[in-house]
């Protein structure tokens, strides 16, 4: 019996040491523990061993069946967490989702960003009349300046605020707000805007803008960049640079075009130019939007007195934003909706 | 406009690089498109703003150069003669409005030949092609001074000169050969029996300066920028002359530019000036006396700028420093300047060339304000909304998509679309008409990715919609959804709009039949009695029209309405107990609707139904095909306890019994 129990000890150490899985550990509990196992088959010679026998080797099988059950306890306890291996070089299951469009995604990115500054999203129509449009945003009528911001008129009733047209810009939500609220505010208004220029890779009849403006007792030039300081940095880079250079829209004196540090070369940064970047064409920086101070006369257009307050606003077009931010190099592809476009802006 | 660094050379002296130069006046405002050299001299391309009719000559842009440079320039002016009078001839001026001053020049006896060199590459540098020291010498005078000038051929002029409107469909033909039809909106230059000129934009053929030209008469006029810019619009022409007519000249160099010009025939032509004329009065151009507020100044920037450096910045600018107080700095802008109105155009400019980089950026606090604060027209709070249903829809495995608001009215009325507004003057036929539907928009862009052999096309776009309105219009957004493939059936669409509905806790929800053009299977989309949209499947004639692949299955629904109608979402308690289901083997009759079937189900289950669904449909030899065969089934739960199998059998039994009495359905 001693030398049964010696062969059955070993051979578990074997079997334990071949277990490659929990299954494998459960094949042995049956073979060493159930019904027909060989420590089964000695407890059954028990009874026909004398007293003083069956003493010692019930004890002794006890212990033994304590010891496999332990062994293999804790064989299995090894192996727990451990599941079957799945060849997962196999192709995944394709993934069925929505996207929004990257001009939507964009364009709300960009209102976040100034939303966290306290500024309030409002919309106006994109049907506007001359009024809006042009005349309270102090555009002379019938003046050159007028030309850049070529309209869409529309076969519309004319009424006491002009002819009804296509806005060209965002701005006459500027005027629909402060007509209507006392300062202080700040306001985005994004949306459509529409103007009669040929279509080609940077150009279309219909694209989006955004328009920021903040009217109060104190607003100035300083917080104006400092409001695009921060955008910017946001937006695009926290390392991008920015430079205003003066410009002329009627609307804004002073008025500003800002540039970033090209995004791709970064030459406008660091004032070195060694390549010739196709992006900013070497010069280092890319124009993304225009702003300035609201000029007086906008601000008592809506019945603001421009003593008592000041303002400052800017806007930016959207696709330009996007095609700056992404490097679509085609303005065209943002209204095909081709679903090889829209899949990669899963935002 | 387009000059070189040699003919700034000529007013001021320099010893800054082409290319530090063109970094300092981008940076003040003129930019620099376009630098490149050109042998011994530097051409730049700068963008003139609107504002800046001087900058459209080398003296404005010395005096700007001079300026970002922190000096002066120190601009010479030749001294204007008038004598002799020219006898030959009159100016007659029929309306001043449209011209209100018009000198000439005559030199006689000059000889038209090359320019010299220095003169050619003047104005060659500055964009401009040379043709003879006559016109060279207009030309140049021209850049120098901003003033266009024309010569004519003396001696191809008949009796006076008149600068009067052109009759309806009089002729001109320009120096570019080509012939015009007028009209009244033109101006023109004429003698007594010909058109000479349209004014401010062209001279005519027949009195150019030829090889042949021996007497010169030499124009020089301020002309309307207003009628300038709608007579050169009606020709269809834009020259350098009236794009500076059109953003005004200066009478003052007007006549500095005629008498250099005159000068130039010449010494360079051997010619001699034998008489002035004059017509109209030369306008009184006067400064307006502005004060720098500098408090207000500076509350203004964000950033004190000393009054030293404020007067030494006019000052270069050539601004007259009219008075210096502590608080204030009264001035009068340059003579030579039209665009000075408000104080604020002051602090523009001393702003500029001190560097707007200078400034320091500052993030400033801006009081929090609650949308409901602010008083604006409705749709002006959508934002947000529609951002929240973009996400939602993304959410529901759909792709944004953004079209055209514009479209042509041909195409618009073939889908039934009625009431659009049109556009006035569309850049392209078809282009021409605001969308009164998403409709077509989804169309174009399923057609267009089918074509490219995508399938399964899941859509959607929040946009506006226009139509005509009585006197006035409508401009609302609205949600459409576009379904295409095979995976996508009108049931899909419905779970979709159901599911929005859901999102917005909605109650109310109605689906009407409802015939809707270009759809079939159409449905209303209504809450209780509200409409608030619409779906179908686009009809099989359209589908061919626009020879679509796949079926287009389409929704739309009004962005306002749903806004409106949608409510907070409030806890409903939810039963902890077992839900149980049975089936139900159904044929129904092809002219009888499901809505029986829920209506029975509804009725004997009553407020132990949970759900109900279609879990199998069965096409088959033994079922007619004037049948529909499905399994229905059934969920049962109770609130407040678990039901027992007999309950269930009972309930379900109901619903087996009452269906049976009906005419067209058949239990399986």
């Amino acid at each position: 019996m001693e030398h049964e129990v010696k062969r059955l000890e070993e051979d578990l150490q074997k079997d334990i040491e071949k277990a490659s899985d929990a299954s494998d550990i459960e094949a042995l509990r049956i073979k060493y523990l159930g019904r027909k196992s060989p420590l089964a088959e000695l407890f059954s010679q028990i009874p026909s061993l004398s007293t003083e026998e069956k003493k010692i080797w019930g004890k002794n099988l006890n212990i033994l069946k304590q010891k496999i059950t332990t062994l293999i306890d804790e064989k299995l306890s090894g192996f727990e967490g451990k599941e079957e291996e799945i060849d997962l070089t196999f192709p995944s299951r394709p993934v069925e989702r929505g996207s929004r469009h990257v001009i939507s995604v964009v364009l709300q990115k960009i209102c976040d960003i100034f939303a966290h500054l306290g500024f309030v999203v409002i919309e106006g129509p994109e049907i506007e009349d001359e009024w809006h449009n042009f005349t309270a945003l102090n555009f002379p009528s019938d003046h050159p300046s007028r030309d850049a911001f070529d309209t869409f008129y529309l076969d519309l009733k004319e009424g006491k605020k002009g002819k009804q047209l296509l806005r060209c810009h965002t701005s006459p939500s500027q005027i629909r707000v402060m007509q209507k609220n006392k300062p202080p505010f700040a306001v985005i208004s994004p949306g459509r805007v529409y103007r009669p220029d040929e279509v080609d890779a940077t150009h279309s009849f219909m694209f989006h803008q955004v328009e920021g403006f903040a009217v109060g007792q104190d607003s100035n030039f300083a917080h104006l960049k400092g409001v695009l300081f921060y955008f910017a940095r946001q937006f695009f880079s926290p390392d991008v640079s920015l430079r205003f250079r003066p410009h002329f829209f009627p609307f804004t004196e002073p008025s500003a075009e800002v540039d970033i540090s090209c995004i791709i070369c970064g030459q406008g940064k660091n004032k070195k130019k060694t390549t010739r970047c196709s992006v900013c064409k070497g010069k280092g920086w890319l124009e993304v939007l225009g702003c300035g101070m609201i000029h007086p006369n906008v601000l008592e257009a809506c019945g603001i007195d421009s003593k008592k307050y000041q303002g400052f606003a800017f806007g930016m077009g959207i696709e330009r934003m996007a095609m700056l931010k992404y490097g679509v190099s085609d303005i065209r592809l943002f209204c095909e909706n081709d679903v090889k476009f829209l899949e990669q802006f899963n935002l | 406009m387009r000059f070189s660094l040699n003919f700034v050379k000529e007013l001021l002296p320099l010893d800054v690089s082409a290319q530090e130069l063109a970094s300092r006046l981008t940076m003040a405002g003129m930019e620099v498109e376009f630098l490149a050299r050109a042998g011994k001299d530097w051409v730049f391309d700068v963008e003139v703003t609107t504002n800046r009719y001087d900058w459209l000559s080398v003296v404005g842009i010395t005096r700007e150069i001079a300026a970002c440079l922190h000096k002066k320039a120190n601009i010479k002016y030749p001294k204007v003669v008038k004598r002799p009078i020219l006898k030959e001839r009159k100016v007659i001026i029929e309306d001043l409005k449209d011209c209100p001053l018009y000198i000439g020049r005559q030199i006689e006896d000059l000889k038209v030949k090359n320019s010299p060199a220095w003169l050619r590459e003047r104005v060659f540098h500055c964009g401009i092609a040379t043709i003879n020291n006559v016109v060279d010498i207009t030309n140049y005078c021209m850049l120098k001074w901003g003033n266009p000038l024309h010569a004519f051929d003396a001696d191809k002029l008949e009796g006076n000169i008149y600068i009067r409107r052109a009759k309806k469909g009089e002729i001109f033909i320009g120096i570019d050969e080509r012939e015009r039809k007028l009209c009244r909106e033109n101006l023109v230059i004429a003698d007594d029996k010909k058109v000479i000129a349209l004014a401010g934009v062209m001279g005519a053929k027949n009195s150019e300066v030829s090889e042949n030209t021996k007497n010169v008469f030499l124009e020089a006029a301020i002309f309307s920028p207003l009628t300038v810019r709608r007579s050169r619009r009606a020709a269809g022409i834009d020259t350098e002359s009236s794009y500076r007519f059109e953003r005004k000249v200066h009478p003052d160099y007007l006549e500095y530019a005629s008498v250099e010009s005159s000068r130039l025939m010449q010494e360079l032509g051997g010619g001699r000036f034998t008489g002035y004329a004059e017509a109209g009065k030369k306008p009184i151009i006067k400064s307006k006396k502005l004060t720098v507020d500098l408090k207000r100044f500076a509350d203004y920037l964000g950033e004190e700028i000393s009054s030293t450096q404020i007067k030494k910045i006019l000052t270069n600018l050539d601004f007259e420093i009219l008075k210096s107080q502590k608080d204030k700095i009264s001035v009068l802008p340059s003579r030579f300047r039209f665009d000075f109105e408000d104080e604020v155009d002051v602090y523009e400019e001393i702003v500029r060339i001190y560097g707007y980089d200078r400034i320091a950026p500052c993030i400033p606090f801006l009081v929090p304000r609650d949308e409901s604060s602010f008083s604006v027209s409705e749709p002006g709070f959508l934002y947000r909304f529609k951002n929240e249903l973009r996400t939602f829809m993304a959410s529901l495995g759909l792709r944004e998509i953004i079209t055209y608001s514009i479209e042509a009215d041909q195409e618009l009325a073939n889908l039934g679309q009625k009431d659009f507004i049109l556009l006035l003057n569309p850049l392209r036929a078809q282009e021409n008409a605001m969308r009164t539907s998403l409709l077509l928009g989804m169309i174009k862009s399923i057609r267009n990715n089918l074509n490219r052999n995508q399938k399964d096309l899941r859509f959607f776009e929040i946009a506006n919609i226009y139509s005509h309105q009585k006197e006035s219009f409508i401009e609302k957004p609205v949600l459409a959804i576009g379904l295409s493939g095979q995976a996508n059936t009108l049931f899909c669409l419905k779970g979709l709009v159901e599911e929005i509905f859901k999102y917005l806790n909605i109650e109310g929800m109605d689906l009407r039949p409802e015939p809707q053009a270009h759809l079939s299977n159409a449905l209303g989309i209504y809450i209780n009695s509200e409409k608030a949209g619409l779906l179908g499947k686009l009809d099989e004639k359209t589908k061919k029209d626009f020879d679509l692949k796949q079926d287009l299955l389409f929704a739309q629904l009004q962005v306002g309405v749903l806004k409106e109608k949608r409510k907070e979402i409030a806890y409903r308690s939810y039963s902890l107990y077992p839900a149980v289901s049975r089936d139900i083997s159904i044929a129904l009759r092809r002219d009888k609707k499901f809505a029986k079937i829920r209506a029975a189900v509804e009725r004997k289950a009553g407020e132990f139904l949970v759900d109900m669904r279609i879990v199998d449909e069965y096409r088959g030899k033994d079922i007619s095909s004037d049948y529909h065969a499905f399994t229905l089934r059934v969920f049962y739960q109770s609130k407040d306890r678990t039901l027992t199998s007999s309950e269930v059998d009972a309930l379900h039994t109901g619903i087996r019994e009452d269906l049976h009495t009906q005419e067209g359905i058949i239990l399986r």
